[in-house]
């Protein structure tokens, strides 16, 4: 969207921030709607392919999304079916093994504090290394208590909504060209071919996001679950798979990402310390790499938005709805571009503006054209 | 015996096609198109009304779709001269604006509404989609295309010629 957003003109630039920020706030009041409809959005780019491949073979439109979307809803609800079961027999060992690594990576992080301070005489004296860790163990002392109840509530909550997802998905699968007919029924004829292409830009920047977005979950897995192996932490696999979904909360989540994998390394390997400088290190090496090379390639300089933007629209969803705000922030502003720069191109065009006006008075000229006639005058 | 009653069935169904697909039907572009396949096309078609003297695109315009008249008469126009620089009639059951599915290149001539008319409109994308996932349909169409860009190049080289 570099290209794209050249073209963009600065009342227009303060129009897409300023809509941004009100859709973000909007959105965080009704998240139990967004997102289930982000999911479904996801869902649908995913399953689109193989919808396409269903009605090539000759399937109709109805029957492919019902077949695809009945299939998803039967994966989910069969992988909860396995899955509770095993949360409910390993809880116990689950929750010793997430105190033992808080322990390990707390011991670890007052090491580094530790040799810190050893290197700044002005910190020698300091007792920084001792309440970070008490910090941290404190937290995982009370996690139990305090958060996990609560988180473990907060799911069951937001269960119904998430499965609510293959639903809407079914209905974009079906329906979804019929939206679009009838959202651009309302355009005047002047508009029409534009406001068509405006759709068709749209959906293909957030089919190229959604899907990016998976597509890039899934190499940074593989890179980081071949990097932690070839570097020795345990449980490559599971690790790198957490930190890939994680790193879908810009700047925070790969942060997180990273402090599992030191967590697990520290525990596992006590008082090896080039083994957690590798961990730090393989995480960086996926940043650099993700921000040059694999974020360009896989989701396309398209939806590409200028970094300082991005960083700054980023403290603003932050600030305005949290994680939350984090998370949507980048595909709304993505979005609110397209549909700005647009509209701009639309409403600058004096031509098409001078045809609009023309119809109008075409319509009004066609709909009074009886309404002065004279009943005496025969 | 099957493909002969596959046929009759079809012939059957299509005695019970909606008022809105028989005019569809009657578009030249889509007579060969089996009553399910036109189905298909018809939901991604947009329908559209213009007046008399509405300019539908202008010559040199960035192209999108291709228009099907279902009522009233079009006329192909140099950019503001509908009268002197008329280069076609066109009415119900025809279609124009088929170099935009062909190729990405701007609008050759300007289109105004010559009588209050009723168009389907189908954009270049849902097409190629349509080429894509319905590959009878796509064979169709673009015999019938040929057919009918064969027809017009016969005609301006006959007029050329004469």
């Amino acid at each position: 969207m570099q290209q794209r957003s050249s073209r963009i003109g600065p009342v227009t630039w303060c129009g897409i921030i300023g809509s941004t920020c009100l859709l973000i706030f909007l959105f965080q009041k009704i998240l139990w709607l967004v997102v289930p409809f982000l999911l479904a959005l996801l869902l649908y780019y995913l399953l689109a392919p193989f919808n396409k491949k269903l009605l090539k073979s000759g399937m109709g439109r109805d029957f492919a999304a019902v077949l695809l979307s009945g299939a998803f809803l039967l994966l989910v609800i069969g992988a909860l079916l396995l899955v509770y079961p095993m949360v409910i027999a390993n809880a116990g060992e689950w929750q010793y093994t997430l105190m033992r690594y808080f322990e390990g990576g707390s011991r670890a992080i007052e090491t580094l504090v530790y040799e810190i301070q050893q290197n700044f005489s002005f910190l020698r004296h300091s007792d920084i290394s001792v309440s970070v860790r008490e910090n941290m163990l404190g937290f995982a002392e009370r996690f139990s208590d305090k958060h996990l109840s609560e988180a473990i509530l907060t799911a069951v909550a937001w269960l119904p909504s998430i499965l609510f997802a293959p639903i809407i998905a079914y209905f974009l699968l079906k329906d979804g060209t019929q939206l679009r007919t009838f959202i651009c029924e309302t355009v005047p004829n002047a508009y029409f071919e534009k406001s068509l292409y405006l759709m068709y830009a749209l959906d293909r920047s957030a089919r190229m996001y959604f899907l990016g977005m998976l597509k890039l979950a899934a190499i940074d897995a593989v890179f980081l679950s071949v990097g932690l192996w070839l570097i020795g932490v345990p449980s490559p696999l599971l690790l790198g798979f957490i930190a890939a979904i994680l790193g879908w909360i810009p700047y925070i989540g790969p942060i997180i990402g990273c402090l599992l994998a030191v967590m697990v390394a520290a525990t596992d390997f006590p008082g090896d310390m080039s083994l957690i400088y590798a961990t730090i290190g393989l995480f960086g090496s996926l940043r650099i790499l993700d921000d040059f090379v694999f974020v360009p390639y896989v989701i396309g300089k398209n939806m590409s938005i200028h970094p300082l933007l991005t960083l700054l629209m980023l403290f603003i969803g932050e600030a305005i709805a949290g994680v939350a705000g984090l998370m949507l922030v980048i595909p709304i502003l993505g979005i609110i571009m397209v549909i700005g720069e647009t509209l701009e191109i639309i409403f600058r065009d004096t031509r098409l503006k001078a045809r609009h006006t023309y119809a109008q008075k075409l319509h009004q000229r066609a709909a009074s054209c009886d309404l002065n006639i004279d009943p005496h005058q025969n | 015996m099957l493909l002969s009653f596959t046929r009759k069935f079809k012939a059957f169904a299509g005695k019970f096609e909606t008022p809105q697909l028989a005019t569809l039907r009657g578009v030249s572009l889509f007579s060969q198109i089996a009553t399910g396949e036109l189905r298909a096309i018809r939901g991604l078609l947009h329908r559209r009304t213009y007046l008399k003297g509405e300019i539908i695109f202008d010559e040199g315009e960035e192209a999108q779709a291709i228009y099907f008249i279902l009522s009233g008469k079009v006329v192909i126009c140099r950019q503001g001269r509908p009268v002197d620089g008329a280069i076609a009639e066109l009415g119900a059951s025809q279609c124009f604006g088929e170099m935009a599915l062909l190729d990405n290149s701007p609008r050759m001539a300007q289109v105004r509404a010559a009588e209050d008319c009723t168009l389907d409109v189908l954009f270049r994308e849902d097409f190629l989609g349509l080429l894509q996932t319905h590959s009878q349909i796509a064979s169709k169409l673009s015999l019938e295309l040929a057919r009918m860009m064969g027809k017009r190049l016969r005609q301006n080289i006959n007029s050329y010629v004469l």
